[in-house]
């Protein structure tokens, strides 16, 4: 790899950081080698043109360019989703510790009905589960509504995190067989972290399908206003 | 011609002086050096040191040159060089050219201004 290869890596490593799409980002890449190498060919160095600051040099570029700029709050979002979880969480527990009793009387399943361990499970874990998502979906989509593109993330959200329980769930399980269902702290601590760690990874890829979408729809529909033009 | 008066007891810093004056003045300067003749990136540093503005960076001047051609003063296009890869070149532009004469009218008010300020200081004796 030579020199003008590894400084536009490390320029759209900046770049992806600060938020600028593919299409932007390539665009800003050919211009810059283009001109580096007509630098290199006149006896510039390109290392040191560009000087040792290479990802601040990027954002400079980029910020000069006027590409637009959607940054995935990350840290924002995955906080923002925890809080609403554990609110759900509570909240849950609340409303079911306070229903518990009405549903017992409404609902008198007779003994001679033979309700399949599974659909026991199911409903058990179930509830929980959707109350827990529905907390983190909907304190995304509130406390974080000045986000772009954040309705489609919430929106991906509800369906990622449903699936992301589904398959943790039976590893989960399967740990838990393998430890001999210990209750030991490292152990139920590890069980939660495989939880949170799955729904933090479907939060994660919602909100980077979410923005993935949006780069695609910008770069197609505004091109013109957002884009350096290729040379 | 006026003289600048220097307070001996402070001294100045004439590389942060000079990249203040620099900053208001760089586009300008960079679309008259193309309005001479056309030209890469590259090149355009070099020119400006020949000019006598001395270092100024790669860095400072390609991101300029990105945001002057995303406002239409300047269009690059590629050229094909007899001796290495294409070059990318940049002219100027019609709005280019009109936007130069109107920042060169207002330079020059500006430096008359600043002039008939500093004068009377060459009149006038330095307190200590």
């Amino acid at each position: 790899m030579d020199t003008i290869d590894r400084l536009l890596g490390e320029a759209d490593q900046a770049w992806r950081g600060y938020g600028v799409g593919s299409a932007d980002r390539a665009a800003l890449a050919a211009d810059l080698r283009l001109d580096l190498r007509a630098a290199a060919a006149d006896g510039g160095d390109p290392a040191q043109l560009i000087g040792g600051d290479v990802a601040g040099f990027a954002r400079r570029l980029a910020d000069e360019a006027g590409v637009r700029r959607v940054r995935g709050d990350y840290g924002r979002i995955l906080g923002t989703a925890l809080i609403g979880a554990v609110l759900g969480v509570v909240l849950g527990y609340g409303l079911l510790m306070a229903a518990y009793p009405a549903f017992v009387r409404m609902v008198d399943i007779p003994r001679s009905i033979d309700v399949p361990v599974q659909l026991a499970v199911a409903v058990y874990y179930g509830i929980p589960a959707a109350v827990v998502i529905t907390g983190a979906v909907i304190a995304v989509r509130t406390r974080l509504r000045d986000l772009p593109r954040i309705r489609r993330t919430a929106q991906l959200m509800s369906v990622l995190m449903p699936v992301a329980g589904i398959v943790i769930t039976p590893i989960t399980v399967a740990f838990a067989w393998a430890t001999g269902y210990s209750a030991a702290p490292p152990v139920v601590v590890a069980e939660i972290a495989m939880v949170l760690a799955a729904l933090a990874g479907a939060t994660v890829l919602a909100r980077r399908l979410s923005l993935r979408e949006g780069r695609t729809a910008a770069e197609t529909s505004h091109a013109d206003a957002t884009r350096v033009k290729p040379a | 011609m006026c003289r600048m008066v220097a307070a001996e007891s402070q001294p100045i810093d004439d590389n942060d002086r000079q990249t203040q004056l620099l900053r208001g003045a760089l586009d300008m300067c960079l679309l008259a050096l193309l309005a001479r003749e056309p030209a890469h990136g590259y090149e355009l540093v070099r020119r400006m040191e020949t000019a006598g503005f001395g270092a100024i960076s790669y860095g400072t001047i390609y991101p300029l040159l990105t945001r002057m051609r995303r406002l239409g003063l300047v269009a690059h296009e590629q050229q094909v060089s007899p001796t290495g890869p294409p070059r990318k070149v940049y002219a100027l532009t019609d709005s280019g050219r009109v936007h130069l004469d109107a920042w060169q009218k207002q330079w020059n008010r500006f430096t008359d201004t600043v002039d008939a300020v500093l004068c009377p200081l060459d009149h006038n004796p330095t307190r200590s």
